[in-house]
């Protein structure tokens, strides 16, 4: 099965740290696939918890599926599968920018960095701080070692002040190119920490009423869902 | 370059430095000991996720939930 860990759990990975109840997968919603995430669901022993059904045509509009998982030692663990992700392209894509880990003989594909916050640029107030984090330990992690796709990188997501401020002074040449792309970026430039701060903020609410809006009429659907789902059959 | 203890501190600063397994195998450590503290896999109620449900939830807190309770309440 083609599958692409994200959420929380590809978050510690990646060096943030979120206390996930949930494993979230991103999937190609093709009948092949699906077909082995139906038989790895039943190898799970997992049942559906919520709307919509586990269905192509929900998985292709943007919902997510929940499965809690009853096999002993996977109990109670909750499987949320989506495959459309707002602003990050095809699946076919995102498998192709995968990072893939090995830990204890176990091969694990997750959802690459750049798009994993992309993916956390939600309505929650607790997606945002894990966006800090992610990049912040990126930073950490390759500041010894960055070329200009990492220094791009950083200057496009990066959203403690204090670090941007500095990768944009050593960095004036990128930064001056992505400007028109990240205009906050002026204030990182000009080392003003008060002026960006505002400005970060700004650009959070922007994206927070983007995927508001984005979810309204998936939203929708899913209430005229769990409205059918609970009338009593005549 | 920043020093991230001083920026961020010395417990995230070292969480950063850890490789993925690591950081795998630390969560995992917190999570059993989370569980065995009678913690549960049940989500929290998340009213800003699009998914969120206040019927399910309705539902669900009225009939209360196995794990941690409450047997002393400390002052403030």
């Amino acid at each position: 099965m083609r599958s692409l860990l994200m959420g929380g759990q590809a978050c510690v990975l990646y060096g943030a740290a979120e206390f996930s109840r949930d494993t979230d997968i991103v999937t190609v919603a093709d009948a092949e696939n699906l077909r082995r995430l139906q038989a790895a669901v039943e190898e799970l022993r997992a049942d559906r918890i919520a709307v919509p059904p586990f269905e192509r045509r929900f998985l292709e509009a943007g919902h997510a599926v929940h499965f809690r998982c009853q096999l002993p030692g996977a109990e109670g663990i909750r499987l949320d599968v989506m495959s459309k992700i707002r602003g990050l392209p095809d699946f076919t894509v995102l498998w192709d920018r995968r990072t893939t880990l090995e830990t204890a003989g176990e091969t694990i594909d997750v959802l690459s960095l750049p798009d994993l916050v992309v993916a956390k640029k939600t309505q929650r107030d607790k997606d945002w701080p894990m966006i800090t984090r992610l990049v912040e330990a990126h930073y950490a992690q390759h500041f010894a070692a960055a070329d200009e796709k990492v220094i791009k990188f950083w200057l496009r997501e990066l959203r403690s002040p204090a670090i941007l401020i500095d990768v944009a002074s050593s960095s004036p040449k990128a930064c001056q190119s992505l400007l028109h792309e990240r205009p906050l970026l002026q204030h990182a430039a000009a080392g003003s920490e008060e002026l960006l701060r505002v400005a970060l903020r700004e650009e959070e609410d922007a994206e927070r009423e983007a995927d508001r809006h984005y979810w309204a009429p998936l939203k929708s659907e899913l209430e005229q869902l769990r409205r059918e789902h609970r009338r009593p059959r005549e | 370059m920043i020093d991230m203890r001083l920026l961020v501190g010395e417990e995230w600063a070292e969480w950063y430095s850890m490789t993925p397994a690591q950081r795998l195998e630390e969560s995992s450590k917190l999570w059993q000991t989370y569980l065995e503290l009678g913690g549960t896999l049940d989500p929290e109620p998340d009213p800003q996720s699009p998914f969120y449900d206040p019927e399910e939830w309705r539902a669900f807190t009225a009939h209360g939930r196995a794990g941690v309770r409450l047997v002393r309440r400390g002052g403030i």
